[in-house]
C-alpha cells in the first residue's frame, strides 16, 4: 500500500482515503451513492474548497491565513447590506473588495512589518468578525436580490451554481499555481525564501498576493454561502478557518512550504464533505462527527508524515544482507 | 590522562577525511593543532569527543582502547569540547545558573522544585573560578560573546575534566579578551587538564602551544615543539599541497575594465576596498574568517547597502539596491551556503536552473514550460550535471551536482560579471574540476570573475590576482610570481595581536 501510495504524488494521496470513505458508506447506507446525494455532498463542500483554494497558496509560501473564515463571514454580509440599495453588480465588486483589501492588509503586516503570519491573520481574524458583529448588531440580513441568490440556487444543466463556480475556480488558479510565472515564484519561495531572493524574485510581492488570493476567494465563498441560505449570518464564517486549513493539509500540501498542489486540496475538501454527509446518512451525533473529522486529519497527516519511514521500513525488511555500517575491528 | 590516537582513519562515502592520523596529548600539555579547512580537523575533534566513529584504528586512553559510540560517552571519560559555534550549546533566554546546571542529573538543587537561591550560589562560586564575574540571575542573551565563551568553559570544567578540545575559541574574540583566554587556557592546563587548541592564528599556535600539529588532506603533515620550528615552517607544512590538472586555466585576461568598486566601504564589515576586475579575468579575494572578504561580493550584488564608494560596470556608474537590480544589470551571485540561500531543496532542477531566468520563459504571465525544461536541459548537459531527469528534486543530487545546479542558474544567463564565494564548499575532487572548467569558460566568453575563497590552492590557481583583505581592508595584492600559497596565509595572518 506504501508503495503504490508513494508512486501517486502526495497531493493524490487524498484520493485513496476518499475512494475508501465512499466504498465504506457505499455499504453501510443505500442512500450513498445516488446522483442527488452524490452533488449535496461537493454543494455542501463547495464554500470550504473554495477557502482551501485561496488557503492553499499561503500554505505553499510556507505561512498560514486564519482570517479566511472571517473574511467569508464579513464580505457576506457586506454584500448583502449593499444588495439593499444597490444592483448586483455593484454588491459584487464591493463584497470583492473587502477580501481583496483583507487580504493586502494581511499580506502587508506580513511581508513588510515582518509579523509572523499566524500571529497576524489570527489578530485579523479577530478584527474582521468583530466589525461583522458590529456592523449587523448580531442580526442575519436578508436577501431578496434574485440574480445574487441564483449564485447559490441556481442549477445550471441539472448542477447546482455553487459547484460550477468551485471547478471554474479551481481551474483557474489551479493552472495560476501551476503554469503562471506568479505560480512557479510561489513554490521557489515557499521552499527557500532566500535563495528566492537571491534569484531575483520580489518575495513581498508574491507573498501579498498570495494573500490577495485567500482573501478574494473566501470573499467569494462567502457569497455562496449567503446566496443559498438567502441571508448573510454574522457568524457564517466562524470555524470555517479549520476547515479550510484542514483540507489542504488532508491534500497533502505541506505545512513547510513548497510543496502541494490544488487538485489535492479539491479531494481533501471533498473527502470532508463526504465524512459530514456519511456521517449524517448513518445518523450520527452531530457532536460525534467533529471527533471523527479530527481523526481523519490526525491520520493524513500521520500518512505524510511517515510515509518516508514506512516505506524505507518497507524498503529494508526483504534486505536481510544488507550492508552494515558498523566497522569490523582492527585489532 | 594521555590520549592517543593510533592509524585514526575516518570516510565519508567515497570521501576519505582522516587518513591515518597518529597524535598524542597528555595532561599538562598543550597541543596546538593547525591546518587548511577541510584539512580534516573538525572531523578529528568530532572522532575524539565521540560524535563519530573511526572506519579504522583505535583510541588510546592511559595505555587502554577505547571506543566512543556516542559524546556520552567521551564525556564520561573526561573529555570536552568547546566548539566555535559554542552558543548552538547555550539556552540565550535561560538565565546563566540554569544554563551552567541545565543537565543537574545529580539533583543537587532539588528534583521537583528547583532551589534557586542554592543554585545561583554554586553558580557564582564556579564562575568565579574562571573569572567571570556577572550576576547569575542574568539572561545568557545578555552578555557578550567573550562571557558567554567564559560561561561555556565553565560549564565544562564543572565536571571532572581531563581533556578540554577549544575550537577557534578566539575567532569571535577581541585583543583583551583572547589575552584573558589564554590565561585560563594556561591555568587549565596547569591545573594538569590536557588541552587540544585548534586555531588559523599561528600566533596564538606559538604563544600557547607544547607541541604545533599540522594537519594536511587528513594526514599528519607536522608534529613539532615551536621551539624547532618557524611559523614559515608551519604555513609551508598547511600550503605545500601539490597542484593537479585539477586548475584549467587558460584563459588570459584583457585589460578591458569591467567590474570597478572604488573606495567601496560597508560599515562593520570592509573598509575603502578599491578593487578592478577586467574582462576575462579572475580576481580573487583571501583573508580569514571575519575578515569581511563574504561582505564584498554580497554588497556588489545588492544584499548589502555601501556605505561609501561607487561602482561601474563598463564603465557605467551602478545603482544597485536589490539582487534584481544586479541580476539586470549582468551581474551574478553564488552564494557560499547553497542549502540555506542557493537552492530550493524541493524544487525541480530545471526550476532550480531557471529560477533567476523565468520572466525570459514568461509571456502574459504563463510560463512555456517546453522551451523552459529545454534551457535547463542544455545546462544540464553543458555542465555535466547528473541527473535523473530536469524533473528530479534538486534534493536528492549529490553536494557537487547541487552545486553546478546553482552555477548553472547563472551560465543560463551569460553573466558580465560573476561573483562566487566558496564556489567549491563541500564538494568532490571531480566535481571541482569541473567547476573550475566553467569558470574559465565564463572568462573565455568575457565575464569578470570575483572569486571569494579560503581554499588557497583555488584562489593561487585560479586568480589572475589575488587581494588579500585583513580586518576588512586590502593588505596586498599578489600577482605572478608574488602569488603563491604561502603568500597569501601570510599576509592574512600576519600582526594578528
Amino acid at each position: 500500500m506504501t508503495r503504490t501510495v508513494g508512486m501517486l504524488g502526495r497531493e493524490l494521496r487524498a484520493i485513496w482515503m476518499l475512494l475508501l470513505v465512499a466504498i465504506v458508506l457505499f455499504i453501510a447506507t443505500p442512500d450513498f451513492l445516488t446522483t442527488g446525494n452524490l452533488l449535496n455532498v461537493v454543494l455542501a463542500a463547495a464554500t470550504t474548497a473554495l477557502l482551501a483554494a485561496g488557503q492553499t497558496f499561503v500554505i505553499i509560501l510556507a505561512e498560514i491565513d486564519l482570517s479566511v473564515g472571517a473574511i467569508m463571514g464579513l464580505a457576506g454580509v457586506a454584500v448583502a447590506i449593499v444588495l439593499k440599495d444597490h444592483g448586483f453588480l455593484t454588491a459584487l465588486l464591493l463584497g470583492l473588495l473587502v477580501g481583496a483589501l483583507a487580504g493586502l492588509i494581511n499580506g502587508l503586516l506580513v511581508t513588510k512589518t515582518r509579523m509572523p503570519s499566524f500571529i497576524a491573520t489570527l489578530a485579523m481574524m479577530s478584527v474582521l468578525a468583530g466589525l461583522t458583529l458590529r456592523i449587523t448588531e448580531g442580526n442575519p440580513v436578508a436577501v431578496n436580490n434574485d440574480s445574487f441568490l441564483a449564485i447559490g440556487q441556481a442549477k445550471p444543466l441539472g448542477v447546482p451554481a455553487p459547484i460550477w463556480i468551485m471547478v471554474a475556480g479551481f481551474l483557474v488558479f489551479g493552472f495560476l499555481l501551476a503554469r503562471s510565472q506568479f505560480g512557479r515564484y510561489v513554490y521557489a519561495v515557499g521552499d527557500n525564501a532566500e535563495a528566492a531572493r537571491l534569484s531575483g524574485i520580489p518575495v513581498d510581492r508574491v507573498k501579498i498576493l498570495a494573500f490577495v488570493i485567500s482573501g478574494v476567494l473566501s470573499a467569494v465563498g462567502g457569497f455562496i454561502l449567503t446566496a443559498r441560505l438567502g441571508t448573510a449570518q454574522p457568524t457564517a464564517g466562524a470555524g470555517m478557518e479549520l476547515a479550510a486549513i484542514a483540507a489542504v493539509i488532508i491534500g497533502g500540501t505541506s505545512l513547510a512550504g513548497g510543496r502541494g498542489a490544488l487538485i489535492g486540496t479539491a479531494i481533501g475538501a471533498v473527502l470532508l464533505g463526504t465524512i459530514d454527509n456519511g456521517l449524517n446518512l448513518l445518523n450520527v451525533s452531530p457532536f460525534l462527527q467533529d471527533v471523527v473529522k479530527g481523526l481523519v486529519i490526525l491520520f493524513a497527516v500521520f500518512i505524510d508524515r511517515n510515509s518516508g519511514a514506512l516505506s524505507r521500513a518497507a524498503a529494508h525488511i526483504p534486505r536481510p544482507h544488507s550492508r552494515g555500517t558498523v566497522p569490523s575491528s582492527t585489532n | 590522562m594521555r590520549l592517543q590516537l593510533d592509524d585514526i582513519h575516518k570516510r565519508f562515502g567515497e570521501n576519505e577525511v582522516l587518513r591515518g592520523i597518529d597524535l598524542s596529548v597528555e595532561s599538562g600539555q598543550i597541543l596546538a593543532l593547525v591546518g587548511e579547512n577541510g584539512a580534516g580537523k573538525s572531523t578529528l575533534t568530532r572522532v575524539i569527543s565521540g560524535a563519530h566513529q573511526p572506519n579504522a584504528g583505535v583510541l588510546i586512553i592511559d595505555g587502554d582502547d577505547v571506543r566512543f559510540n556516542k559524546p556520552q560517552d567521551a564525556m564520561g571519560a573526561g573529555i570536552r569540547v568547546i566548539y566555535q559555534e559554542f552558543r548552538q550549546n547555550l539556552f540565550p533566554h535561560l538565565d546563566v545558573a540554569q544554563n551552567l546546571f541545565v543537565l543537574d542529573l545529580g539533583g543537587r538543587f532539588g528534583r521537583l522544585f528547583v532551589r534557586r537561591g542554592a543554585m545561583r550560589e554554586a553558580a557564582k562560586e564556579l564562575l568565579l573560578s574562571v573569572g567571570l564575574d556577572v550576576d547569575t540571575a542574568r539572561e545568557v542573551a545578555s552578555l557578550s560573546v567573550a562571557e558567554q565563551q567564559q560561561l561555556e568553559i565553565a560549564k565544562a570544567i564543572s565536571e571532572d575534566v581531563k581533556l578540554l578540545i577549544l575550537d577557534e575559541p578566539t575567532a569571535a574574540l577581541d585583543e583583551t579578551e583572547s589575552g584573558f583566554l589564554f590565561e585560563q587556557v594556561r591555568r587549565l592546563r596547569d591545573e594538569g587538564v590536557a588541552i587540544v587548541y585548534i586555531t588559523h592564528r599561528l600566533k596564538e599556535a606559538f604563544d600557547l602551544a607544547d607541541h604545533v600539529v599540522v594537519l594536511r588532506d587528513g594526514k599528519v603533515a607536522m608534529d613539532e615543539s615551536p621551539d624547532v620550528v618557524t611559523e614559515a615552517d608551519v604555513v609551508t607544512a598547511m600550503a605545500g599541497r601539490t597542484v593537479e590538472d585539477l586548475y584549467p586555466r587558460h584563459t588570459q585576461p584583457t585589460d578591458r575594465p569591467r567590474l570597478e568598486l572604488t573606495d567601496v566601504s560597508v560599515a562593520g564589515a570592509f573598509e575603502s576596498l578599491s578593487i578592478t576586475v577586467h574582462a576575462g579575468e579572475v580576481v580573487g579575494i583571501g583573508g580569514v574568517a571575519g575578515s569581511g572578504k563574504g561582505e564584498v561580493p554580497r554588497a556588489v550584488f545588492g544584499l548589502r547597502r555601501f556605505t561609501g564608494g561607487s561602482v561601474q560596470l563598463d564603465g557605467k556608474t551602478l545603482d544597485i539596491r536589490s539582487p534584481r537590480d544586479a541580476i539586470d544589470a549582468g551581474i551574478a551571485y553564488v552564494t557560499p551556503d547553497r542549502q540555506a540561500e542557493g537552492l530550493a531543496l524541493g524544487q525541480s532542477v530545471g526550476d532550480n536552473i531557471t529560477l533567476a531566468s523565468l520572466p525570459e520563459f514568461t509571456s502574459a504571465g504563463w510560463v512555456a514550460r517546453g522551451s523552459q525544461r529545454a534551457a535547463a536541459a542544455k545546462i544540464v548537459e553543458q555542465l555535466g550535471i547528473r541527473t535523473s531527469s530536469v524533473d528530479a528534486e534538486a534534493g536528492q543530487l549529490s553536494g557537487g551536482n547541487q552545486q553546478k545546479v546553482l552555477l548553472g542558474r547563472w551560465v543560463l544567463r551569460d553573466p558580465t560579471v560573476l561573483l562566487m564565494d566558496e564556489p567549491t564548499r563541500g564538494v568532490d575532487v571531480a566535481a571541482k574540476a569541473d567547476i573550475y572548467k566553467i569558470i574559465d569558460e565564463q572568462t573565455r566568453e568575457g565575464a569578470a570573475v570575483l572569486l571569494v575563497s579560503s581554499d588557497l590552492p583555488e584562489l593561487v590557481a585560479m586568480c589572475d590576482r589575488v587581494i588579500v583583505v585583513r580586518h576588512g581592508r586590502a593588505v596586498a595584492e599578489l600577482t605572478g610570481e608574488a602569488l603563491s600559497e604561502q603568500s597569501v596565509l601570510e599576509h592574512a595572518l600576519e600582526s594578528e595581536s
